[in-house]
């Protein structure tokens, strides 16, 4: 009994974990910018394309790898800034939120689409990857699910502390609290825009490669664990990072609780049940604050 | 050919009552023109069915837009609502015999009650939340119905799932036309898909030109606003939600019918994409727009199967650029286009805008 339990919160905490990265990536750009990226499925996928390409075609070591997928979701999230974000800001306000939905919903198909013709649609092995496992004890752990768990901690403290201590970190919250008064204190708001796009371009890349490890490598890679991240990122409020977090832990605990006793097929939609729940309850999502609109 | 004439020409009386303007009543003869001479001009059997599947693409398009570009809805369940109408055709022909022509209307009414029970859920919340929360339950049905492998029935000695699984349900029945007209079997079924088509633009114009067409708008434009002027936000939506579901249903049912199949295919993202794509490039929330994005959509999408794999690729990069290089849409850009010219032609003499207005502009759906 205690075998199963702990295999259902080791699966549970590791599928947190990815979640909470693939979460906080998409509510840092919703809370700052007002954005919600759909191309986030297909930059994690190509996270997990060029650490597999720096690993396994170019044959240099592992650290290179996770660098490579860093820079390569950070400049995704520059060109995404450039050609498409900048672009639409300078039209009407009101009409940007579902505008760069539905853009980045195109650029998101074109960068699956485009993996896809580069790296073929058979699965591929993500090199990254430990065998064995911990024994403490009764207790088996394994070293996998642990680097995942530890990789995800350590990103998180990044990113908590270049949001709390830096320079850009306070330009980027006085951005999120209040665009206008941000650009009037003389916060280069267009700038903030690009820097957040690319921190979680570079979250997403490194959330490719740790989905991609426990898994293959495939074009729809991302979209699984972005759907599911959209879902905790509601219920957690959109732009609402710790609760992000706390959603992302909690859901996916639920989520692997549900797949050991109902059975696989009933643990999205059973989240789904949550959350709608949750909504009704309280519709801007459990540590959301109700938005006060002035005309 | 006698049905699409005779559906046809209610569209336009019925219309007058609202006012219609003249640029659309010319429009919509000349579509009617094309429509009829169409069977005549096309003798290729594919480019044909690529019509008819055009025109479902059309039907949906223009519920979608009558959600988003006119009411402010971001709905993502528009094809589980498809599906769902024509998975309640299917099934009802499948496991009680019935005839598909007595089926649709109970499959369509089928996807209001489900449209109503996602509103329900959905609408409450408003911008994004909606976006994802009806996106998380189209994905959530295509997952269910693809994983179901419990048996239900046996046909013979093959086990069927209740939702058909993964394989969906095929040979239930058809719209009658192969008895009937034999080989010519498709240009019936095209009669019929214009004459839904044109229905449900018809009830669309209607719906949009009303006063709850007013109202829809004005939770659009400014939601604030239109709640303070008294009306109720919650309701109207879910009233516009189970509208288009309705027509959207009943589509689907054709669709189902049409192709005696129905699987998850069309829950597929690609397929959401296809008719968001198809709104976005015709032009949000106008009335022709929908029709336009579908003949321009459509035609790329041809061209591009000549080069095979890249057709998906090209399908994003389209809707992403037309988001960026023309909001408004093709539409859109044709009525600045239209502006341009009349400002143009107004600077030298002062004849009236709106004259110009109407001369300058034949139909963008000539083709």
């Amino acid at each position: 009994m205690t075998d199963v339990l702990m295999a259902i919160l080791v699966a549970g905490f590791t599928s947190g974990a990815l979640y909470a990265l693939a979460t906080v990536g998409l509510s840092l750009v919703w809370g700052s910018m007002g954005m919600l990226n759909m191309a986030h499925a297909a930059m994690l996928t190509l996270g997990g394309y060029v650490a597999f390409t720096v690993i396994t075609s170019l044959g240099l070591p592992i650290a290179l790898g996770f660098a490579g997928a860093i820079l390569a979701g950070a400049a995704a999230g520059a060109i995404l800034y450039f050609a498409i974000v900048r672009n639409l800001l300078k039209n009407d306000k009101s009409t940007f939120e579902a505008n760069v939905m539905i853009a980045t919903v195109g650029v998101g198909i074109a960068l699956e689409n485009a993996i896809l013709l580069t790296y073929g649609g058979q699965p591929l092995k993500q090199p990254v990857s430990i065998a064995g496992v911990l024994r403490i004890g009764p207790l088996t752990l394994p070293w996998q699910n642990l680097l995942i768990i530890a990789v995800v901690v350590v990103m998180m403290v990044a990113v908590s502390l270049a949001l709390g201590r830096t320079r850009m970190g306070r330009a980027i919250r006085a951005t999120a609290q209040n665009r206008d008064a941000a650009q009037l204190m003389g916060v280069a708001v267009n700038r903030v825009y690009l820097q957040v796009l690319m921190l979680s371009g570079a979250l997403a890349g490194i959330c490719g490669v740790m989905v991609s490890s426990m898994t293959q490598l495939s074009p729809p890679l991302g979209n699984d664990p972005m759907l599911k991240a959209f879902i905790m990122c509601v219920v957690a409020g959109l732009g609402n990072l710790p609760g992000a977090v706390a959603a992302a832990l909690g859901l996916a605990l639920l989520e692997s609780f549900v797949q050991y006793a109902l059975g696989a097929r009933w643990g999205f939609p059973s989240l789904l049940f949550v959350v709608i729940a949750v909504l009704i309850w309280r519709p801007s999502g459990l540590f959301g604050r109700a938005e006060i609109r002035r005309m | 050919m006698t049905d699409t004439r005779s559906m046809s020409l209610p569209t336009m009386s019925r219309s007058s009552m609202f006012r219609l303007a003249r640029t659309d009543l010319a429009i919509t003869l000349l579509l009617i023109a094309v429509a009829i001479a169409l069977p005549f001009i096309v003798d290729s059997r594919y480019i044909l069915g690529q019509i008819v599947l055009a025109l479902f693409y059309a039907t949906i398009a223009s519920q979608w837009n009558l959600l988003f570009g006119f009411s402010g809805i971001f709905s993502l369940a528009q094809m589980a609502i498809f599906a769902f109408g024509g998975y309640a055709t299917a099934m009802i022909c499948f496991y009680f015999g019935w005839n598909v022509w007595a089926a649709l209307v109970p499959g369509a009414l089928g996807a209001v009650l489900f449209s109503l029970v996602v509103g329900l859920a959905c609408l409450r919340l408003t911008g994004v939340y909606v976006a994802l929360l009806t996106l998380a339950i189209a994905q959530a049905m295509y997952l269910l119905i693809v994983t179901d492998t419990e048996c239900f029935v046996m046909v013979g000695s093959v086990c069927r799932q209740f939702t058909g699984g993964a394989v969906g349900f095929a040979r239930f029945g058809d719209l009658g036309t192969r008895a009937l007209l034999k080989t010519h079997w498709l240009v019936g079924n095209y009669a019929i898909i214009s004459v839904l088509f044109a229905i449900t633009m018809l009830f669309t114009y209607v719906i949009v030109k009303s006063p709850i067409g007013l109202a829809f708008r004005a939770l659009k434009d400014n939601p604030g606003y239109a709640v303070a002027r008294g009306v109720n936000r919650f309701q109207a939506q879910l009233l516009v939600f189970g509208i288009s579901a309705f027509f959207t249903g009943l589509a689907g049912g054709f669709y189902a019918a049409h192709f005696q199949a129905i699987g998850p295919g069309v829950l597929s993202m690609s397929q959401l994409m296809f008719i968001i794509a198809i709104v976005v490039v015709g032009g949000v929330g106008t009335f022709w727009g929908p029709l336009v994005g579908t003949v321009v959509l459509v035609l790329a999408d041809e061209l591009m199967r000549e080069s095979g794999e890249f057709r998906t690729l090209g399908l994003g990069l389209i809707i992403a650029l037309s988001v960026v290089l023309m909001p408004k849409g093709l539409v859109g850009r044709f009525g600045d286009l239209v502006g341009w010219l009349t400002r143009r032609r107004a600077e030298p003499g002062d004849s009236k805008p709106t004259d110009s207005r109407i001369v300058q502009s034949p139909p963008p759906t000539g083709k």
